[in-house]
């Protein structure tokens, strides 16, 4: 039962209504093919565009170019399911944020936080890569996409007023809220059919319908600057410090190449190069965790610009990267609490992880399913230099949940600190979360003091190889028999 | 140490050598050095980009933190500081980083008496090795 999104004319509507909202700040010209890149590939939505959009190329062409990259987007991953389902019992957090969906505005308050979350996907026709011939990262960037929608979640933090959401923000699609299903019985639950369970925005809302119109102050309008910059931080050209490009680039240095496969903790060292090397992040400092290991001291150094010699007493935010690694082929069920502790807390700003071979972003949970944003949508380049480029297809409309039982062991952390008091807050609190759980052994753990301290490196001084000594079974006596030729290492 | 080469043992210890013989090896082991722990550290069979070890038993001051046996096994195999590189106790779970080998020894030894760990890097996150023919035309 494939793809036929059954809130595509619920979306357009809601397209236009923004439009319409927002007077006319995008060009109408655009609004056809803003619609494509958003998993909607329903005859509802090609008519619709070919009445908003003369000039567009004919409806046959539109119907070729819809199935062609319908067919793309099976192919690099994209499920094309059925809609997720929300219950009103369990509490669904979003980073770190609570949201018991029971009620109509509750469901509307998640719908501006989920939408309002960066989505980043695989593109296509972006300006080559260097050194290779590649356009595009669709079937091998998800990894680095998945990284991207990390940091950009660090960075709203970082520079968004806290609790921003986006006026614009999507409706949701190809979802189930429990709380806002019919009550008639008559129907069968979870038939595919248009309603308002299936989509969800201010078009249903009657609290909205005074709302949308209301005149923009200054604020909203500098947070909107903001947010776009964000955004073209990420664009798919090389002279963004975030972009493809430029994260490909340097993870040249590590002996990846444009093309190749990316790891959770490879991606986080990439990210912290990346921020390091950017001057637009003001402020702002990136700590890969080694070993499972935060070293306070560490993360304060790079923080605490005191210590420099620039003189100044402003303390840096800091986004703090913990790579690990939850078990061997699957994730160790025993881990499994601790993961969603600490997705409910609000210093967490996700983690980057996947099911095997297929990158997601998770930026929360309900019961046993996480929440995640999925970069498996091969989306076309969209120019963030233009002035008013669209942000459409940067905010996904289609919350998605998976089994914990699926996720793979290998990911990344994030977390992220303002100032020092939320760096030292940050610290108890993740230490609680991760010493609260069954499991004896936390995943993790902050220690005081550096890294270089707590290493035997400098402790064996002058020996290069602290292997003192390699015993020989034959020495040992009679209990290691021959037939073996292994020995045991001494440390 | 030449990394990438073809291990020795390709198959685990614990199919190498019988119960007993295992056994036996700790007992003679430990009573010589009492104040040491016998660990056998494989590379996880799923393991692509870590280089092998060229030896699988070890003997460990008990005291030594599972920070410090990490550093060695990381300097022994000359990884980069930003290399992933985790060490899970019984192939599943990975050991708090500031507890001392007689910890986890005491948790975690198996029946013959030694210490199991795994190594492994982190899984790599793609669908497909280049992505040239994809196009929209």
């Amino acid at each position: 039962m494939n793809s036929v999104s059954p809130s595509a004319a619920q979306y357009v509507g809601g397209v236009a209504l923004h439009d319409d909202l927002t007077d006319g700040r995008r060009p109408p010209s655009s609004s056809a093919q803003l619609l494509e890149p958003r998993g909607h590939f329903g005859h509802g939505l090609l008519t619709h565009c070919d009445t908003e959009a003369s000039g567009e190329p004919d409806e046959v062409d539109r119907l070729k170019l819809k199935i062609m990259s319908a067919w793309n987007n099976v192919k690099y991953g994209w499920s094309v399911k059925t809609k997720t389902v929300f219950n009103k019992t369990s509490p669904l957090f979003l980073m770190g944020q609570p949201y018991l969906l029971n009620s109509a505005d509750e469901v509307e308050c998640f719908r501006l936080a989920f939408g309002s979350r960066l989505w980043f996907t695989y593109r296509k026709e972006f300006p080559q890569l260097e050194g290779s011939s590649l356009n595009s990262d669709c079937g091998w960037g998800c990894m680095l996409r998945s990284g991207q929608m990390l940091l950009a979640q660090g960075l709203l933090l970082h520079t968004l007023p806290l609790g921003w959401s986006w006026s614009d923000c999507p409706l949701l699609a190809d979802v189930d809220f429990e709380v806002l299903r019919p009550a008639s019985p008559s129907r069968p639950a979870g038939l595919s059919f248009p309603s308002l369970s299936s989509s969800w925005g201010p078009t249903a809302l009657h609290r909205r319908s005074e709302g949308p119109r209301r005149t923009q102050t200054a604020h909203d309008l500098q947070s909107e600057a903001l947010h776009r910059q964000l955004v073209s931080w990420f664009g798919d050209q090389p002279a963004a410090p975030f972009g493809v490009h430029r994260l490909v680039e340097l993870g040249r240095e590590s002996g990846k190449r444009a093309g190749d496969w990316y790891g959770p903790s490879l991606v986080a060292h990439i990210l912290c190069k990346a921020v390091n090397r950017s001057t637009e992040v003001d402020n702002l400092a990136v700590y890969v965790a080694q070993d499972c290991t935060v070293y306070k001291e560490d993360v304060m150094r790079l923080c605490d610009q005191s210590l420099l010699d620039s003189g100044s007493s402003e303390w840096r935010s800091v986004i703090i990267l913990v790579p690990v690694r939850l078990g061997g082929e699957c994730l160790n069920p025993a881990y499994t609490e601790c993961v969603k502790k600490i997705l409910r807390l609000q210093c967490c700003i996700g983690i980057i992880g996947g099911k095997p071979k297929h990158s997601l972003f998770f930026i929360g949970f309900q019961d046993e399913q996480l929440l995640y944003l999925d970069p498996h949508y091969c989306q076309p380049v969209v120019d963030v230099t233009r002035r008013n480029f669209s942000l459409e297809s940067f905010h996904c409309n289609s919350p998605r949940k998976m089994n914990f039982s699926r996720m793979d062991p290998s990911c990344t952390v994030g977390f992220y600190a303002h100032n020092k008091k939320d760096f030292e807050s940050l610290c108890s609190t993740v230490s609680a979360a991760l010493s609260s759980t069954e499991e004896r052994y936390p995943i993790f753990t902050f220690v005081e003091g550096r890294g270089q301290d707590c290493s035997v490196g400098n402790q064996s001084a002058g020996n290069a190889d602290p292997f003192t000594h390699i015993v020989s079974p034959g020495k040992l006596g009679q209990n290691s028999k021959k037939g073996s030729t292994e020995e045991f290492v001494f440390l | 140490m030449a990394p990438f080469e073809k291990p020795k043992h390709p198959k685990p210890f614990k199919q190498r050598k019988s119960f007993a013989l295992r056994k036996q090896e700790v007992a003679g082991i430990r009573t010589k050095f009492p104040t040491k722990v016998p660990v056998i550290i494989e590379r996880y069979h799923r393991e692509k980009y870590l280089p092998p070890l060229d030896k699988t038993k070890f003997l460990v001051p008990q005291e030594l933190t599972m920070t410090q046996f990490v550093t060695i096994i990381r300097n022994r195999m000359t990884l980069m500081p930003s290399q992933a590189f985790y060490l899970l106790i019984d192939n599943t779970g990975i050991a708090s980083m500031s507890l001392t080998l007689a910890q986890v020894y005491s948790d975690h030894k198996d029946e013959d008496g030694f210490l199991y760990m795994t190594y492994a890097s982190q899984e790599m996150f793609g669908l497909r090795e280049n992505a040239t023919e994809f196009s929209l035309r």
